[in-house]
């Protein structure tokens, strides 16, 4: 029995997480969160070394996402900040920070791994417990009578994005758009299930950031050569526009036929019987004083002459993101046949306009009821515009979040400087009672203490 | 081969796959031990010194065979003698119900090996309560954990981002889509599950559609048109809220549910169809011109239709109403990355086929005593019951079997096709050979006396295969086979057992452990409804000791490598005993292998050294004390037996081959290699 193929060794490794390779990943990662922190954090420029998009920015969203990490820990660690931004959206330089330096921190003392988790678990405990409870010196409640909490709120977030390039006036400005924005999309009848609207940022990039603007209701982009001919609008009254809103495309190619065969004689054309359907729907709309016709995939071009015609305005192509706020603040129901529309699916708005940006021209709807809203976003290049609508977005969140629980913290590394005495008087307070634990606990209170001000001298160090 | 091996004894107990290649490895160094001394060893006398190698693959090919008898025979044998006395039952009473401590302790236990100690309690907690909140009634446990393994990957959803603490278990069924169309409804709403798409195409599959004017096909359109809106009217008037559909519908249907007020969920995986029909008992709506104007029959009703957001996706929560054994109910495992979420999600899926292994019972044929529980009148009362129970039973079986025609050579063919899958696999040769053996007696020889049968068939297991094991010890008379009394009380005996080992033969057919003993389950439930009320409540355990179980359903030992210690002791006790040289070095070698998992657990702590416990162990046994416990989890001895049944066959199946052929893509050979000295 000879042996031709010398045998490969397997491919186990005994200690894959070497703490050289993990100390070395971490502290090149938390050296790079932890300069991005607060409002003086340094901006960080992503990009890829054959060129294209070049992203500036300080938020760990767009961090994180754009980091390409090799090493198993830090994957581990950057997924779950990762997944704590995707559900609270805010705070993930926080949450990196604190995890790095706490796995720092424990690294240096050896003790084993199972005391060091009970401890953390325990000091945890007590820290959520505090928070928790009545007692809670750092805790603010929100007062939604009154704006200032929430414009404070919402001014901390904006304000501590420095790739923005926001100076004060133009904080304060945005966080009142964003605010109000956020107050438009509360419904006002309070039913058993709130459904909150809908806020569509809309961008204009190389204009001032003191042009951004709010608008109750929403804008439709419109090519320039429509709004010459869009009035005058059929009305049913003074105030009241109806609507109609298509999901299937209406321009007159053929429906699936199935997976048969259509045999087609002779001289008969199918599309121009399509047509001919399409035209018998323009006349029940005209018939039902329809005055708006939305449709998310095209019109053909005869059936927006035909409503033209008769004084209907047509806006095909708004996409599928666009159908559901139209149908939430129009009341309208989405059709999907050519024949026999109920009139039961149809909507209706309070008015329509027309609005202009710069080299933009927008359709208004106004609605009845505003629970939809769209702002327009204004910042002087396409990377600042970028991180704006990141810190709006996260903004808007945080601001339904607080709607469920309506708690805040202070800020400015108060909340984490409280939270380090308090554990620290809890533990020497338990102290007294066990000596046996002195040591872990005392190397632990330092350890949490020690992460929580590094958080702090990243605050409040230039 | 020996991953394969793993991995199949991991998917079907849910546990034990480091303990499998621990003990192998130590079976495999014990035996290369054993070669390498060469002198003096049993398994080299009769073989001529001719060539080394074919020497060294003789006596491998026996060590393989005789470790097959060990397993079939012996191994059962001190399960059922020796080891039986130590189990604990789980079962608080003979009913079957499960206390909840000794789950929690199990389930401990059971997940103190799997996942990191910080999230341990929380998940065993998670485990009782999802096994209390699904069963709805204590006999249909079977029946629910077997749905719940099959269908895991539908009851539970994973989030990310949400600490650990936040996994809960929630009322009603979770489908892992949104809904295409929400219209709230309040009460019960009824349900229907749709496997095609309601809106039909203008020429379906295989047909031609001949359009002769644009009026037609105009009509066409609109007829498809009306018949969708028709069928959706339809629904709503049979007050169906909520539609489930497997495939995507056209927007039409959409449409038209939104106007009827009906919601729809779209794009169901298969396994989600299956399982709701499973629950429900219902079968999909298929729309005909026919039921379009008839009464919808087939649907479901719950309780709640609702959406729900878990992390950042929007679900559909059902709360559907129990229509079989199984309460519907899921579980949401919560996690700061996916990884977590998908380790304690495996762990919770083997805890519960660990469940599933923890209720079943191994059966042994060759006549061993019943368990010494109870006193003497107890005994014979329950003698007594199993008399007429076994006399019932078999009742039922001449009636089935009267369809069967039995001929000899029908049986020696199928005697034949056992025993050649008794070489080949025999994983599980509990009653096999008996039964075989028995048969080739009575076919060759039918005018035996009843007495010399009886006593061949409680020998005829250890005569298979030459290796004669006479020595083992004759079971006590007073405690027979229950078949064997009935077979003395009547007078025309042997074409019945014949029947009654034809349809053993047949259910052994089945060649996975798990089919043959639901099959053997099944075989003897005809025997329920007639057994006379007063004694149900003891049938449970009649059936158990009627079919000489070696484990009962639901046996436990206290963990910490007690099952190993308690084996080891009784293997050594009967390796002594023993006077078959070559079962006697396997059984050493075995207890020997043995004793390396409770080693290795003693390893790292101080006070309770390996050896303090061992000592502690046998002197507790040969005193005949209860043995010492240390920790309060408890384990599941079907679990640990399979275990030893797994590496044991696949040791066999390891040794048997002397060569492996390296062999390339296209078909031919191209070189042969390595022998499994080296494995």
């Amino acid at each position: 029995m000879s042996r031709i193929e010398a045998k490969k060794p397997s491919l186990c490794t005994n200690d894959p997480l070497t703490k050289e390779r993990v100390n070395f990943s971490l502290s090149v990662f938390s050296g790079i969160v932890q300069s991005c922190y607060g409002p003086t954090g340094r901006l960080k420029q992503l990009h890829n070394g054959m060129g294209g998009y070049v992203r500036t920015t300080s938020q760990s969203s767009a961090l994180l996402g754009g980091l390409s990490i090799t090493h198993p820990a830090l994957k581990i660690l950057t997924a779950s900040v990762r997944n704590h931004i995707s559900r609270f959206s805010d705070c993930g330089l926080f949450t990196a920070i604190l995890c790095c330096s706490l796995v720092e921190h424990f690294q240096r003392i050896n003790f084993a791994t199972c005391t060091v988790t009970k401890i953390s678990r325990h000091l945890l405990s007590l820290c959520t417990d505090y928070l928790k409870s009545e007692a809670c010196g750092c805790r603010v409640s929100v007062d939604f009578d009154s704006i200032k909490t929430l414009l404070s709120l919402v001014r901390s977030i904006l304000a501590s994005k420095p790739a923005c390039m926001l100076n004060k006036t133009e904080a304060n400005h945005l966080s009142t758009l964003v605010l109000k924005a956020f107050l438009l999309t509360i419904p006002h009848t309070i039913e058993t299930n709130v459904v909150l609207g809908k806020c569509v940022i809309i961008p204009v990039k190389d204009k001032r950031v003191m042009d951004s603007t709010v608008f109750p209701g929403l804008l439709i982009e419109i090519p320039e050569f429509q709004l010459a001919r869009t009035f005058p609008i059929k009305r049913v009254s003074s105030s009241t526009i109806k609507m109609a809103l298509f999901c299937i495309s209406m321009s007159g190619d053929l429906s699936s036929i199935g997976e048969g065969t259509v045999i087609v004689h002779h001289g008969i054309s199918l599309e121009v019987a399509v047509l001919d359907q399409l035209l018998n729907l323009g006349k029940q709309l005209v018939n039902d004083q329809v005055g708006l016709v939305v449709c998310q995939k095209v019109i053909h071009p005869s059936l927006k002459q035909y409503l033209k015609e008769h004084c209907v305005i047509t806006i095909d192509r708004v996409g599928v993101s666009m159908m559901e706020p139209l149908s939430q603040m129009t009341g309208s129901q989405p059709i999907a046949a050519l024949h026999s529309v109920s009139p039961t699916c149809y909507g209706s708005l309070k008015d329509l306009r027309t609005e202009s940006f710069v080299s933009k021209h927008f359709l208004h709807l106004i609605p009845n009821d505003t629970l939809v809203c769209s702002l327009i976003l204004c910042n002087r290049n396409e990377m600042a515009w970028d991180e704006l609508k990141l810190a709006c977005q996260t903004a808007e969140h945080v601001l339904q979040l607080t709607i469920k629980q309506p708690l805040a913290l202070l800020g400015g590394g108060c909340t984490e400087t409280h939270l380090a005495s308090y554990i620290r008087h809890k533990v020497c307070k338990a102290l007294r009672g066990c000596l046996k634990l002195l040591n872990s606990f005392k190397m632990t209170r330092n350890l949490l203490y020690m992460g929580l001000r590094t958080e702090l001298k990243h605050l409040l160090c230039p | 081969m020996i991953v394969a091996c793993v991995s199949s004894h991991q998917s079907m107990t849910g546990d034990g796959a480091k303990t499998f290649i621990i003990l192998l490895s130590k079976l495999l160094r014990g035996l290369q031990a054993i070669l390498d001394k060469r002198e003096g060893s049993p398994f080299c006398e009769d073989i001529q010194r001719s060539k080394r190698d074919q020497k060294h693959c003789h006596s491998l090919k026996q060590i393989s065979q005789s470790l097959l008898t060990f397993q079939t025979h012996i191994l059962d044998h001190i399960m059922a003698q020796d080891l039986r006395k130590h189990f604990l039952s789980a079962f608080s009473s003979w009913e079957g119900e499960i206390g909840r401590d000794t789950m929690e302790s199990i389930l401990e236990a059971y997940f103190c090996g799997r996942i990191g100690n910080s999230h341990q309690k929380l998940l065993s907690q998670l485990t009782c309560d999802f096994y209390y909140r699904c069963i709805p009634f204590i006999n249909g446990k079977n029946e629910m954990l077997d749905l719940v393994n099959e269908y895991f990957v539908e009851l539970h959803s994973a989030v990310t981002g949400l600490p650990v603490s936040n996994s809960r278990i929630l009322e009603g069924l979770v489908l892992h889509r949104d809904f295409a169309v929400y219209c709230p409804a309040d009460g019960d709403i009824r349900l229907l599950i749709v496997t095609e798409s309601i809106d039909s195409a203008l020429s379906p599959s295989g047909l031609e559609f001949v359009v002769n004017a644009e009026v037609q096909y105009q009509a066409s359109q609109v007829w498809i048109t009306k018949r969708t809106e028709a069928i959706m009217k339809h629904l709503q008037n049979n007050n169906i809220k909520v539609l489930l559909s497997s495939v995507k519908q056209q927007e039409i249907v959409i449409y038209y549910a939104k106007i009827s007020g009906i919601s729809v969920v779209e794009c169901l995986s298969s396994e989600e169809i299956s399982l709701l029909c499973r629950t429900t008992g219902i079968s999909p709506f298929i729309p005909t011109q026919d039921n379009i104007c008839s009464e919808v029959s087939e649907t479901m009703i719950a309780k709640f239709c609702q959406p729900l957001v878990l992390g950042s996706k929007r679900y559909v929560h059902l709360g559907l109403t129990r229509t079989c054994a199984f309460e519907p109910h899921c579980v949401i495992f919560c996690g700061p990355v996916h990884g977590v979420t998908e380790q304690h999600a495996s762990a919770f899926h083997g805890a519960f086929k660990m469940l599933q292994q923890l209720f079943k019972a191994v059966d042994l044929s060759d006549g061993c005593e019943q368990p010494e529980n109870t006193n003497n009148t107890s005994k014979t009362v329950h003698c007594s019951w199993q008399q007429s129970a076994t006399q019932q039973k078999f009742i039922m079986e001449n009636i089935s079997c009267n369809r069967e025609k039995v001929n000899d050579q029908q049986l020696k063919t199928s005697m034949a096709e056992t025993e050649k899958q008794f070489i080949d696999s025999s994983s599980w040769v509990d009653e096999n050979p008996s039964c075989n053996q028995t048969d080739l007696q009575k076919s060759s020889d039918l005018a035996m006396p009843l007495v010399k049968l009886e006593s061949d068939f409680m020998f005829s297991a250890l005569i298979d295969r030459g290796s004669s094991v006479k020595e083992l010890q004759k079971p006590p008379l007073k405690c027979k086979h229950p078949s064997e009394m009935w077979v003395m009380n009547n007078s025309e005996p042997v074409v019945n057992y014949q029947r009654i080992c034809n349809d053993a033969m047949t259910a052994i057919e089945n060649t996975s452990v798990s089919k043959q003993l639901d099959a053997a389950q099944e075989y003897w439930k005809p025997g329920n409804p007639i057994v006379p009320f007063k004694y149900e409540k003891s049938y449970k355990h009649t059936v158990q000791s009627y079919t000489n179980l070696v484990i009962q359903a639901g046996s436990v030992l206290p963990v910490g490598g007690n099952f190993e210690i308690l084996l080891h002791y009784y293997l050594h006790s009967y390796a002594k005993q023993c006077q078959q040289p070559k079962i006697t070095l396997i059984s050493t070698v075995i207890a020997d292998a043995l004793l390396s998992i409770p080693k290795i657990l003693y390893r790292t702590t101080k006070e309770n050294s390996f050896t303090q416990v061992y000592f502690k162990a046998t002197s507790a046994l040969q005193t005949n004390q209860q043995l010492p416990m240390h920790q309060q989890g408890l384990e599941s001895v079907y679990c640990k037996y399979q275990l030893v049944a797994s590496v044991l066959h696949c040791l066999t199946k390891l040794l048997t081959i002397d060569l492996i052929i390296g062999i390339k893509r296209p078909p031919q050979k191209t070189e042969v290699n390595d022998s499994e000295d080296d494995l």
